[in-house]
């Protein structure tokens, strides 16, 4: 892999390491009377002891977001697509997990400070729970669904022109409906107390609704347009990625953008929250960011840090839930690993008494022996352009398409020729290869033995 | 108005909802007309079963508190004039137990005054 490929890789995760810096960062400042996910006081917010905490985590979050870049850059000059894949992966793994060191370290800093000036509110342990009748009462309004129905219609549109690929088209398709009724049941509906002003939960729940509904809003529009960019460059491999990537971009940004925005409106109506009675239920978080409540019927609640909801840690589907999600984070260096045993399996070709079958790292792509219509040995490969499989310098497989040709199905090596061009008899088209030199004449020559040559094939051993 | 349930209290969960709220029009910081969260909206704010929100709906309905309507949700409403009879079996009970630590009417008539008032002014 080239330094130019290295740099497009990188590049494609690289931005987790500002957003998790600016996010974590964000929670020094007083948010709900929540800093570092500590409930604290008004006077104890501007206390030299927890200024000088806040100081020391600014400045280990920094160190963490320069040393998070530094280690991109050695990642940058390995040529191995597998490696580097690895290498990657086990770099995103350590960024989703090396930033919560500093803020763990700070959240129990201070836990250990407000116990020790005395700030926590002994009356409300951890049995307790504190509800806003008034803001509860308040009458929640929920987005229309026809807001999700034009883009759910454009991203139909590709399917009435493309159908060779309807299940792409479906499959994203249904993500438009999918953002609906993620807007409509995994929002966490209690409402956002802070003290006994009810006016102020009431305007902190209705912010974070309406911003909850604009997420997702923007992600079913974002959507319905990825579909539509994906089937007009579906014949450009590289265009394509770039809608997918823009796509990706554009959706995290928004919806990085509407919480910071969240963020600064509840630091501004909470901002003189805090003198009299404030709700503090930090004997239900686990440093700050996990949630555990057994008295709490709820599965979803609000997330202290970050986007969306968290998961009550003290229910079991909310263990499993949270297990599945790390297992799923832990397990994306594998796809690295995955990808190491795909660059080095070797690509064969064999004839069985019924069919022609190249096969890669447990895929198998077969034509029966009955259907060759056409077949020739190619020397030289045309331009190939990947529409849908794998596409390593040692391993082409899947769907390709090519000037020349239009559509072919491939299983080659594209280093190791030649390579056998079979049309069937409904007039597709499939190029096979194998990785043993000599590998692909044998097979022509089992082809002829078996009768399965057809006449007038060219290059017949 | 904050709804502070402790769940390792002996009072049961319904029973902490229902004092609460009683307090509250009391003390007029719920007032009459003014709509309380339904049954679910209750229980999907304190975290409680559904079972638990109806049965202290069902409670204070049954005293005249609050009316429920299929929309509307509950609503508050100023008991009728008069004391309930377990309202005043409560209070035979406290009675009695006051008397039995030694207090005579007098005392107790003052310390029920001092109460009253201090609800009035809402403490």
């Amino acid at each position: 892999m080239t330094l130019f490929w290295s740099i497009i890789l990188w590049g494609c995760m690289i931005w987790l390491v500002p957003v998790m810096y600016f996010m974590l960062k964000n929670e020094c400042k007083p948010k709900k009377n929540i800093i570092v996910g500590v409930t604290l006081p008004y006077e104890a917010q501007q206390d030299e002891a927890v200024l000088a905490l806040l100081e020391r985590y600014k400045k280990e979050m920094k160190i963490t977001c320069l040393a998070s870049l530094a280690a991109v850059v050695p990642g940058l000059f390995i040529s191995d697509v597998g490696i580097a894949m690895t290498a990657l992966m086990l770099w995103t793994v350590a960024i989703c997990l090396v930033f919560f060191i500093p803020y763990v370290r700070c959240n129990m800093a201070l836990q250990k400070l407000k116990a020790e000036r005395g700030w926590r509110r002994d009356a409300e342990d951890a049995s307790q729970a504190v509800t806003d009748l008034k803001a509860a009462a308040a009458e929640m309004r929920w987005l229309s669904p026809w807001w999700f129905l034009p883009p759910f219609i454009i991203s139909l549109i590709p399917l009435f022109f493309d159908r060779s690929i309807w299940g792409l088209w479906m499959f994203d398709a249904a993500m438009v409906p999918i953002c609906y009724l993620c807007y409509r049941y995994l929002y966490r509906s209690r409402a956002e107390v802070v003290d006994e002003n009810s006016q102020r939960t009431i305007a902190l729940t209705q912010i974070r609704r309406y911003n909850w509904g604009k997420c997702w809003v923007v992600a079913a529009w974002a959507t319905g347009f990825l579909n539509v960019g994906m089937w007009l460059t579906s014949e450009h491999i590289w265009l394509c990625m770039a809608v997918i990537l823009v796509y990706g971009l554009a959706v995290s940004m928004a919806v990085i953008g509407i919480e910071f925005r969240v963020r600064r409106l509840q630091e501004k109506l909470t901002a003189d929250s805090g003198r009299g009675y404030y709700v503090d239920e930090d004997d239900h978080w686990i440093w700050g960011m996990m949630y555990y409540n057994p008295n709490d019927t709820r599965l979803l609640v609000n997330a202290r840090i970050g986007i969306n909801s968290t998961f009550n840690m003290a229910r079991r589907s909310g263990q499993v839930i949270m297990g599945l999600i790390l297992a799923v984070l832990l397990a994306c260096p594998l796809a690295g690993v995955w990808m190491i045993g795909m660059e080095h399996a070797p690509v064969e070709l064999e004839v069985t008494e019924t069919e022609l079958v190249g096969s890669h790292y447990g895929g198998h792509w077969s034509v029966a022996l009955a259907d060759i219509a056409e077949a020739e040995i190619i020397e030289e490969l045309p331009r190939l352009t990947r529409t849908m499989g794998t596409g390593l310098s040692t391993a082409c497989t899947g769907q390709f398409s090519s000037g020349e040709w239009g559509r072919v199905t491939l299983c080659i090596n594209p280093q190791a020729g030649p390579w056998l061009l079979v049309k069937d008899s409904n007039g597709k088209l499939f190029l096979f290869g194998a990785s043993e030199e000599g590998a692909v004449e044998k097979i022509a020559a089992s082809l002829t033995a078996a009768g399965a040559w057809p006449q007038g094939g060219r290059a017949i051993p | 108005m904050l709804l502070r349930l402790d769940f390792n209290s002996d009072v049961p969960i319904y029973q902490q909802i229902r004092n609460q709220v009683v307090t509250a029009i009391a003390s007029g910081e719920l007032k009459p007309g003014e709509k309380l969260p339904t049954v679910r909206a209750l229980a999907e704010e304190a975290g409680i079963n559904m079972m638990t929100a109806s049965k202290a709906y069902q409670l204070l309905k049954a005293e005249g508190c609050v009316t429920t309507g299929r929309r509307d949700g509950a609503v508050v409403r100023i008991p009728e004039r008069g004391v309930s009879p377990p309202t005043m079996d409560g209070l035979r009970l406290r009675i009695c137990e006051l008397r039995l630590a030694g207090m005579g009417k007098e005392e107790i008539l003052e310390l029920c005054g001092k109460i009253f008032d201090e609800e009035v002014s809402g403490r």
